[in-house]
Order: structure tokens, then sequence, then C-alpha cells
């Protein structure tokens, strides 16, 4: 069913509904995958000035083939600036950009984040890659969009290790630490949308993708996940968005499966 | 003209690499110098430390060879290809010894090294704050990261780390003279930071050049020769990253290599196919000609996309 861009999948769902975070001229530092084909996607359609930078140093990168990788070479030619971690990060750390998007083995209640371990630190279970810019762009961009693979083990109440700042214990405790980036603003699942409440700062659900029951998204999370009294199904994507998903950003498939 | 440094990858290592030293590598994901890391894998050096933002497979390979002891990063995975399994054998088993990591964020191990190419003790930062990367520490203890009142009065904590000065680093880079001045262009990474807070530098480089040359486009410069102990000329010596404007990522390579060494039988068969197996650079460029033919070689070969040249007359 090639050509019929009004089914999709989560897949598909999770990065039209990361473009559809994004605001028209902001500055956006972007991983691969799915938050990659979101950020184009935007720049493609409702925000031809978001600036797109990596951590690499591209800045301002108008690519002609979709990168694979934040290192890609392929970053380079076209971009406005081209430098390193030091260009890339500095404009983070520096509080310059609008939004960065995260990824995690774990998520919690107020939006910490862990890619350090699973179990003890210093004997753990499981080793993954450690911070890289992550802890960076959550401390340095006023907001961050964490995007998640939805199981109960990677939602718990409380993560084994907190690698990015999330809201920590809720409430007004992140504005005690004067970081420019004031926290995450949603986490997009492979289930649904969730937002955290501005006074508590704990995460609910906003909206459950489509084939999705609330239900399900409640047994998939490792605390009493609080629902939205507005909770409603997460808006379908357009199929044009689906058609420059599948046929200009991943024609070979390689982020969405392979056709 | 000043005395050439132009040597090979085995003289370089051998010279300037010694057992349980502090050793910088120099890049991000593009353009890693995989010539010099298989020399001194090749050369058993033991007891590093290994220091770089964020390690690639290139380290997942020295870990396994029981090279390393200690790793300064924020970061050791092979990105979106996947996992690497020596490091994770090493961090979970302690296969083949346990090693430590101090974690850090990608920009810290940037700050630690600017620092230390300012000659300047240690520096603020925004990262790291309220992360148990406070919590937890590794051999630096207490002197991993301190938090200290800002003296200036904005009334917040900040994040002081110290400066990283390596005993020795080395990187891949398109093109250097005799004397060590390189140039590099693209995605810098590290660079030219890393290098600079390093005490000596070792270069590889895909073409050796002029010093003239080199003055001819002198804002391309990203180490100053007098830095550099050793230049080798290694042609493809970045395989299987890629070096912008002579070849692509090799992700054929790449997954390869993960799923390979995946377990300890099959990270010692890759290795002592594509790491033990061949004397040097020459013998694997050649080797990897014959594994998948030369049309795969050219395949990774770079377009060209020339840049405009600039004006430097006064």
């Amino acid at each position: 069913m090639k050509n019929d861009y009004s089914n999709f999948t989560l897949q598909e769902m999770m990065a039209v509904a990361a473009a559809r975070e994004i605001t028209d001229g902001e500055k956006v530092i972007i991983g691969t995958g799915l938050p990659l084909l979101g950020a184009f996607l935007a720049q493609k359609t409702h925000a031809p000035n978001m600036v797109a930078i990596y951590e690499s140093g591209a800045i301002d990168c108008k690519p002609l083939v979709t990168p694979f990788s934040v290192a890609d070479s392929v970053l380079v030619p076209g971009s406005a600036m081209q430098g390193g971690l030091m260009e890339g990060l500095g404009v983070v750390h520096a509080g310059e950009l609008d939004l960065g998007f995260l990824g995690g083995a774990q998520i919690d209640k107020y939006g910490n984040l862990n890619t350090h371990v699973i179990g003890d630190y210093r004997n753990p279970r499981v080793r993954f890659a450690g911070s890289g810019g992550s802890n960076d762009i959550g401390a340095g961009c006023k907001r961050t969009i964490v995007m998640m693979l939805h199981q109960k083990q990677r939602f718990p109440e409380k993560v084994d290790f907190v690698t990015t700042p999330g809201y920590f214990g809720g409430g007004k405790e992140r504005e005690t630490y004067g970081f420019f980036g004031n926290g995450p603003s949603a986490v997009i699942s492979t289930l649904g949308i969730l937002r955290f409440d501005p006074d508590t700062r704990e995460m609910y659900l906003e909206s459950y993708h489509p084939g999705v029951t609330v239900e399900q998204v409640k047994e998939n999370t490792g605390w009493d996940l609080k629902i939205s009294p507005s909770v409603r199904e997460t808006k379908r994507p357009d199929p044009e968005l689906i058609r420059i998903l599948r046929e200009d950003l991943d024609p070979t498939g390689v982020f969405l499966g392979k056709k | 003209m000043k005395t050439s440094k132009v040597m090979t990858a085995r003289e370089a290592v051998s010279k300037y690499i010694g057992d349980g030293m502090t050793v910088a590598v120099g890049g991000f994901f593009h353009s890693i110098s995989y010539a010099l890391t298989h020399e001194i894998i090749r050369q058993k050096k033991q007891h590093l430390t290994i220091c770089q933002p964020s390690f690639n497979d290139h380290a997942d390979q020295m870990i396994g060879a029981g090279c390393v002891d200690r790793i300064v990063s924020s970061y050791v995975w092979m990105e979106v290809f996947g996992p690497l399994y020596c490091f994770r054998r090493a961090m979970e088993k302690g296969i083949p010894r346990k090693i430590e990591m101090e974690d850090y964020t990608n920009f810290a191990v940037m700050a630690r090294y600017l620092a230390g190419s300012l000659g300047i003790p240690y520096i603020p930062l925004h990262s790291m704050k309220g992360s148990d990367m406070m919590n937890y520490r590794a051999w630096n203890g207490d002197k991993k990261a301190v938090l200290m009142k800002d003296p200036f009065g904005s009334g917040h904590d900040h994040v002081l780390v110290p400066a990283l000065n390596p005993d020795v680093g080395y990187f891949h880079c398109q093109r250097a003279d005799e004397e060590g001045n390189s140039q590099m262009w693209g995605i810098w990474g590290d660079m030219p930071w890393s290098m600079r807070a390093c005490k000596e530098v070792i270069v590889s480089c895909e073409e050796i050049v002029t010093r003239e040359q080199i003055g001819r486009d002198p804002n391309r410069t990203i180490v100053p020769g007098y830095k550099v102990v050793a230049v080798v000329h290694e042609p493809f010596g970045a395989h299987p990253k890629h070096c912008q404007g002579f070849y692509d990522v090799d992700r054929d390579f790449i997954f390869k290599y993960i799923r390979e060494s995946a377990t300890e039988d099959g990270w010692k068969k890759y290795m002592d196919e594509w790491v033990y197996g061949v004397a040097d650079r020459t013998e694997y460029a050649q080797k990897f000609v014959n594994a998948f033919g030369m049309k795969k070689f050219l395949d990774l070969k770079a377009k060209d996309m020339m840049s405009t040249s600039v004006n430097y007359g006064f």
C-alpha cells in the first residue's frame, strides 16, 4: 500500500507529532531518527525559517539527503556554518536555542531522563552510552521534547540514574537551579503525547495515538499516570505529510522501515 | 625548511605513546584516526586513560584489546548503529578487565579541553548540575567536578570542572605539511580544543602538502605545527568513518563490526582479521579491496563539491 498516504504507522505519527511541536523561526537542535524526520518535515511545511542545528557543529543545515547520523557528511555542504562540538553545543550552553530533542532508556514521572545505566551505577545490569549532549541540551535549550518507546520499564516512577534532569521532584524545584532551559514540554511516546502539569510538574496523558487506548497507556506506565480531563485521540496526520515523509525524507525507508 | 616530522604509524606510536599515558583521541564520529588506533592495539599499549567527548567503536576496540583502564568521556556507543559490546562487557562484567569511566557531558569534556588549552585550572558550567553525574564519581573523586557558589553574585551555584591536559593526542585530518601544520574541514568534532590542550600531538592525514600550500589558506589550519611531534601519511586512515571530501562513512562495515563484536569470539575473529592480521593501513586498504571489491571502495569515494576560493591579498 505504498501510495496510500491516509494510512500511517505509529512511527510516522510520532514524526508528525514532533514536527507539530516546532514553531516557524525557532532554533532547534536535532538528534537522529524520528526527531530528525520531524524537524525536516516541519522545515518543509509550516516552519521554513526553522534554524536546524546539530551538536556536530552544523548550523542552519539544508542537507540534500536526509542525514543518517548527527555527524553525517551530508550535513556539511549547504550549511550556513560548520564548526565542531564547541560551536554546536556552545550555543546550547549559552541558552540561545529554543528547542532540543531528547530520548533515553528511562523517563520518570517528573521528566527526569536516564541514558546511563539500568541497575546500580557501579555494577550495572545494563550500561548505556552516557549523557552525550543530552544533559547539555536539557540544561540549555528553552524547552525539550522527549521521544520514547512507551513500555512500563522505560516509564518507572523514579529513574535509576538522573542523566538529564527534568523537573527533579516536581513543583518549583527546577527553578532553583538557574538553568537557561525550562525543562521538558512534551513526551512523544509510541502510545501518545504526554505533558507536564504547570504546578506539580507531574506528567499526564494529553492524547493517545490512533488505535491506542487510555488503558493501554496506563498499563505501560510505571506509576498511576494522570489523564487529562480533555484527553482525546492524537490528531491524525494529514496524508500530504505522510507523503513527504515517505517520498521526500525517507525514500529508502531507513528510518520508517524498509518498503 | 624545518625538520620533517613525517614517520610511519608504527614509529609514531612506539615513540610517543607510552603505557599508562593519558591519551586524547580527536574527532567526533567524522575523521577518527583508525590508522593510529589500530597501531596502538597492535603494539599492545597498556593502562591508558583515553579521552574524547564521544567515543565510538575505536574505543570499543581498544577496550576489548585490554589497552584501556580509564575513560574520560560522555558517551561510548555507536550512535544509531547500536551498542558497543566490548564497552558493555567491560563495564558490566569486567571482561577483559574492569574499567572505569569518569562520566561527563559532551560539552563538559569540551570545556575541560578549553580550560586546558587556555592554561586555566578550571571552568564553570551550567551542564551536569543536579544530575547523578555529580553524585557518582570514579577515580577523580572530589576532583571530578565541584559545585561552587557564583562569587560574582548570580545567586546560583555553578559546576566547576578541571582543565584536561592529556600527555598526548592524536587525530586524523585531510592534509598536513611535514612540520605538522594540519588543516581540517567538515565536522571538526572536539577540534581544535582537544589537541591544543595536549602536550604533544600526532596527526594522521589523507595528504601531505607543502608548507607553501598551507600558507595559502591559513584560516583552515586547526593545529599549528609546533604542537605536532609526528606526521603520519595514512590515506583511508579514518575508515570506516568518513573524511569530508575524501570518502563517506561505511555503514555496512560499522554494522558488520557491531554484529560480529556481540560475542567475545566474534570480536576476536574480527580483530584477527582487520587489526592484528594486517601490518599497517596500506595492507588494510588492500585487504578491504580484496574482500569487498574495487567497486565498493570507489563507491565510498566522495563526490566533488568544491568551495569557492577567497582572496587573502593585502
